[in-house]
């Protein structure tokens, strides 16, 4: 009974989605467009966004951009885009209209600290200089034995501070004479020592802009600092290495990706630093690393693990550390909760993860940590048997992740609680696909995704078929099962495939205590979980409805048994085999 | 006594894990072909088992269905069982024939059957929460199953219970040699048929010339 339901609802799944896919747009699309099943085998889908268009640099008006690396759109509907190669923060608002970019960047008057320089009071010696200082200060201080500069830094909030670390020094010499006022430029890395009051930037690779204050963050990556200014291009502050002990000094600071959290900390992701995110609190104070990785469990960390247990401490010092891959890329959504990316092909350890305020990632608590995001190898249908690496994550309006797969050149939109949605893009020269993706970034029912080989920002509208599956999964997540069957069912005629659908009708018909056609649903879309609550339903309600008859069925088995075996003991029931036996046996 | 017919013998020795097999052996009331009855419904309470179990439960990759596995964890293994512990017995002076080794092993694997193809109808009525009351009936089964292996090997061969673990255990060291073997020929005569092959292959493109 139930058996040919199925089997004729399976067939008009997929009679309907096979006529519908001969006028859907996915025919248009450059790519085929595929979902995994639940073995995390590849199946064709429908698409569910769709390659509009592309801009470069001269549809903006703002002449071509080069390599560009990163893409913010803020709160104010305004487009950030990092032109790494032309070092430029290029800003046009949501149809890229060109607005203005940002290329000089003034100090403002309360970074520059003007200090009276006594001749007589800077000894040969820098360590036994006093000098009053605030905290967060850098001073540039003339150093007589040399004829130089030295810029120094004190983090202490004392006004009397002792000088105890050399910050940088400037190469090339001024002429100073005692009493001279000197206006000191805190420039975090690089300053001239013949001042001027502006900054350029050297190959940004991010930038982010706090909907709460309004400024911009842009990762100056080159001059390693980071630099917080108004959009009049007015410094505020800078992030610059941090000095603290705990930051080790040996390593590189080039600043790769920045944001804010609702506090004004300020995290940074630095390519050579593998502890986490570097992180800074709205003074400019170096506060710790964020959300370090795990390393993953390999045979070799096992054994390294067990020769550690045994080896002097001598011994393990000399020995190689495990250190795990440093994430590349995040984005934080309204919550505070930070979505991190790392970008690896080797590894399948905490490739994206969901950080709360304190570090932990809380896709452990959700099931998710172990899911697959990106390519399942070995999917058919990806031409590279290769891992996806994830290069960019951004979150959607209704928390939907957007996450960048440079490797194939795909985005892989999962819906909040880490569904898969779509699979958009691939790697090629038409409109669609990329050479390089290296940013992505979502605003409304379109997805911005910046190349930077070819130079230019492609952006994808929701078709059709998006808009029902966004739609049906919002509802579903929100809890409203029973809305959603509508929009599930309309999503099947799109897709027969579309396992989720399956699961989202499954659980609205469960709710309406339908517990058959919900086992229905379950069975096709193979979640055994469900379909066993829905069985404890449906078993239920039966034995409610047929209690009576079970227990007549029962006892009439009883009386049966008992007068099956008086008779057999009476020799009255004789089985054929036991004749034959008597007769010719014995 | 024990007038019994050779399908009431089955009953019998599943009933009386002591004597059972010691009563068939003096009455002779085993039958080869209720036994390799018994081990055909091995073969099918493995299919049943991977594939008709209550949906709820497994979760087999079931995309496909390869009846290879099937045969070899039961009619293979089995076999495999039956040559290994004759060819064992005969360096302990085992008195079973290759026959009856094979009926009482056979015999021996009612319970362990049943149990599961209970378990299998079982699951069909069950919730996952109440996995406890099917896993209990295999458990019995397969418990009740290893103890009429022991007893029915132990009768065949006239043996002491310590002589018949310790033959048991030789047996199974013995399966997997035979077994390794078997893959090793299974090997070689795929590397004598590649050989044959391609040399016709090559003969065939010469001639063409």
């Amino acid at each position: 009974m139930s058996g040919l339901k199925k089997l004729t609802s399976l067939i008009s799944a997929a009679a309907l989605s096979i006529s519908v896919l001969a006028v859907n747009t996915s025919a248009l699309e450059t790519y085929d467009p595929y979902s995994y099943d639940r073995w995390g085998d590849a199946v064709a889908s429908q698409a569910g966004y769709t390659a509009e268009k592309y801009v470069d640099g001269n549809t903006i008006g703002c002449g071509a951009l080069n390599e560009p690396a990163d893409l913010f759109i803020s709160h104010d509907e305004l487009m950030y885009i990092a032109d790494k190669g032309n070092n430029r923060i290029v800003i046009t608002d949501l149809d890229f209209n060109f607005k203005k970019e940002m290329k000089e960047f003034k100090y403002s008057d309360s970074m520059v600290k003007e200090i009276t320089i006594d001749d007589n009071a800077l000894s040969d010696s820098l360590e036994e200089n006093t000098i009053p200082l605030e905290a967060g200060d850098y001073v540039l201080v003339y150093d007589k034995s040399s004829s130089k500069f030295d810029v120094l830094t004190k983090t202490g909030a004392k006004t009397q501070a002792k000088i105890e670390e050399r910050f940088v020094k400037i190469s090339g010499t001024v002429g100073i004479s005692g009493g001279d006022r000197i206006p000191i430029y805190f420039d975090g890395t690089s300053p001239t020592a013949t001042g001027g009051m502006s900054a350029t930037l050297a190959k940004p690779t991010g930038v982010y802009v706090d909907q709460y204050t309004g400024y911009v963050y842009i990762c100056d990556t080159e001059n390693d600092r980071v630099i917080k200014c108004d959009t009049e291009g007015n410094i505020d502050r800078l992030f610059g290495k941090p000095t603290d002990a705990l930051y080790d000094q040996s390593l590189t600071y080039n600043p790769s990706k920045v944001l804010v959290d609702k506090a004004g900390n300020v995290y940074v992701v630095v390519k050579s630093q593998t502890k986490g995110a570097v992180m800074f609190n709205s003074q400019g104070e170096f506060l710790g690393f964020y959300g370090a990785n795990r390393v993953e469990q390999t045979a070799e960390v096992l054994a390294n693990a067990f020769w550690d247990l045994i080896s002097t401490a001598e011994q393990r010092d000399r020995s190689t550390k495990q250190t795990p891959i440093g994430f590349s890329n995040f984005d934080i959504d309204d919550d505070g909760f930070i979505f991190t990316v790392t970008d690896s092909q080797e590894t399948t350890t905490d490739l994206v993860k969901k950080l709360n305020p304190r570090g932990d990632n809380i896709l452990d608590s959700l099931g998710a940590a172990d899911m697959t995001f990106g390519d399942i190898p070995p999917a058919y249908y990806s031409i590279y048997a290769k891992n996806s690496s994830l290069t960019d994550i951004d979150l959607g309006p209704n928390g939907e992740l957007n996450i960048l797969d440079f490797q194939h050149g795909r985005i892989f939109q999962y819906d909040k609680e880490c569904w898969l949605l779509f699979i958009v893009g691939g790697k090629g020269n038409q409109l669609g696909l990329f050479e390089s993706a290296t940013a992505i970034e979502s605003y409304d029912n379109h997805l911005y995704v910046v190349d930077s080989i070819k130079d230019n920002i492609t952006i994808f509208t929701r078709t059709i078929f998006g808009e029902i599956v966004t739609e049906a999964a919002n509802l579903y997540n929100d809890g409203l099962y029973e809305e959603s069957l509508e929009p599930w069912q309309n999503v099947l005629k799109y897709d027969g495939n579309y396992r989720r659908a399956y699961i989202g009708i499954g659980n609205a018909l469960y709710n309406k205590y339908e517990y058959e056609e919900a086992m229905e649903y379950f069975e096709i879309s193979i979640s055994r979980d469900r379909y066993n609550r829905a069985f404890e339903g449906y078993r239920d309600l039966w034995l409610k409805a047929n209690y009576m008859k079970c227990i007549i069925v029962i006892v009439i088995l009883v009386i049966l048994g008992f007068v099956y075996k008086h008779f057999r003991k009476k020799g009255k029931i004789v089985y054929p085999w036991e004749r034959r036996r008597r007769k010719g046996g014995v | 006594m024990l007038d019994l017919t050779k399908g009431q013998f089955v009953k019998h020795v599943v009933t009386h894990p002591f004597e059972g097999f010691e009563d068939l052996r003096w009455k002779k009331g085993g039958s080869m072909r209720i036994a390799f009855f018994i081990v055909c419904l091995l073969f099918i309470q493995q299919v049943a088992y991977s594939r008709l179990y209550g949906f709820q439960y497994y979760s087999d990759y079931d995309k496909i269905f390869n009846i290879v596995p099937y045969i070899f964890k039961s009619f293979i293994i089995f076999g495999t069982w039956v040559v290994a512990n004759w060819a064992m017995c005969t360096l302990f002076d085992g008195e079973g024939t290759m026959k009856n080794i094979f009926i009482n092993s056979a015999y021996a694997l009612v319970p362990y059957i049943a149990g599961y193809l209970i378990g299998t109808v079982m699951s069909h009525f069950l919730i996952k929460d109440e996995y406890v009351f099917i896993q209990s009936i295999e458990i019995i089964g397969t418990c009740w199953s290893f103890i009429l292996l022991i007893s029915g090997i132990k009768a065949v061969h006239q043996f002491s219970f310590g002589k018949t673990i310790a033959l048991m255990l030789l047996t199974i060291a013995a399966m997997v040699a035979i077994l390794f073997l078997l893959v090793l020929l299974l090997t070689l005569f795929q590397q004598v048929i590649i050989f044959i092959l391609s040399i016709y292959t090559e003969l065939s493109y010469r001639f063409r010339v």
